[in-house]
């Protein structure tokens, strides 16, 4: 099986509706709701699957 | 000396370019993996392994010279050095090290109050540009063509800045490129690609919109990007450069120490990522020896 196609299912934190993440997601990755568009960042992954909070806003110092 | 394969990606949040450095780090048969604010409490402690080298690639500015001061005094090398980073991320640092190197660089001032910018932009002649030291994707940036935009530009200061906390501000003499600037990327000491980042806007970011062309690296942005990384020290940097359109000169505007490369790597198709995980493998491998 082609690990990187796998998928887990995650619930929208603004509006419920469920989404995949793909498995290979990395801690600290931006993923999106497909159906409102807000930004989830995945905050744990473990064997149980992933836990997501609301992505980081844009702040003053940001940037390249 | 260490015979750890641990690298460490430290990010603000992971973004395409981090994945792909993940990915290609892991390629190089480096154990890599992302550190993110809350796991540097058992790093700086030394509860979960020497790590051989973080990089830095945290969008936040604070927490990018804050992550890369506290692993370098727990022991653990960085990728830029810490006082790198606090240099590219401070224009106005930056200019002062350009001016100590000989590098090439636009007439640049400190400003520590808005009647010093009105001064400093009079002495200087218009048109002038007006930047925060610490400013990116183009934020905050104004270009000063008559003494109206100053007036303007201080009375929004005023408002949102009643203390003056934001300043110093720099006053850069205003560059007449050529409809675009150029941004080189080095690794280490090699500049492995170069772009034209075209725009109608004065402005030349490519978060506003301007357009990525590949060119060749010629001998003279070779020759600048050495002076850079002969005062900064080898990285991964991201050299911005300016032709004068009255003089023909090329200039060094800035270096960038977390220089953004996905969509870029995307259109003018070097493998950037595979670069710098390629000098860290080879780093590593040298500093084990």
């Amino acid at each position: 099986m082609d690990m990187t196609l796998a998928t887990t299912v995650a619930s929208c934190l603004v509006c419920d509706t469920e989404f995949e993440v793909r498995e290979d997601w990395e801690k600290g990755e931006i993923t999106e709701c497909g159906s409102c568009g807000q930004e989830h960042e995945v905050v744990e992954k473990s064997a149980a699957g992933i836990r997501l909070d609301l992505a980081p806003e844009v702040e003053e110092d940001w940037g390249e | 000396m260490t015979t750890s394969d641990q690298v460490l990606l430290s990010v603000t949040m992971l973004r395409p370019e981090e994945k792909l450095l993940l990915g290609a780090l892991r390629d190089e048969g480096l154990t890599a993996r992302p550190l993110l604010m809350e796991d540097l409490a058992e790093i700086v402690a030394g509860r979960s392994g020497p790590p051989a080298l973080a990089l830095i690639r945290n969008l936040s500015h604070r927490d990018a010279i804050s992550v890369s001061r506290r692993l370098e005094h727990a022991g653990v090398p960085t990728l830029n050095r810490a006082a790198t980073i606090e240099t590219c991320n401070d224009k106005g640092l930056q200019s002062l090290l350009f001016a100590q190197h000989g590098i090439p660089h636009p007439d640049t001032r400190h400003a520590f109050s808005i009647d010093q910018v009105r001064k400093t932009v009079t002495d200087m002649g218009m048109p002038a540009v007006v930047k925060p030291v610490s400013g990116s994707w183009g934020r905050g940036v104004s270009k000063m063509t008559h003494l109206d935009c100053v007036e303007a530009w201080a009375a929004g200061r005023e408002s949102a800045d009643v203390t003056g906390k934001q300043f110093p501000v720099v006053v850069q003499a205003y560059v007449d490129k050529p409809g675009h600037d150029l941004r080189v990327v080095v690794v280490g000491r090699t500049p492995v690609v170069a772009i034209q980042r075209v725009s109608d806007d004065w402005r030349t970011n490519t978060h506003l919109g301007a357009e990525v062309r590949r060119v060749e690296v010629s001998a003279e942005m070779e020759k600048l990007c050495s002076q850079v990384v002969d005062a900064l020290g080898p990285g991964f940097y991201g050299v911005d450069l300016v032709e004068d359109r009255s003089t023909d000169e090329l200039l060094v505007l800035e270096v960038n120490a977390n220089p953004e490369f996905a969509r870029s790597s995307a259109q003018h198709g070097v493998n950037v990522a595979g670069h710098l995980a390629a000098y860290v493998a080879e780093t590593l491998t040298a500093s084990a020896v």
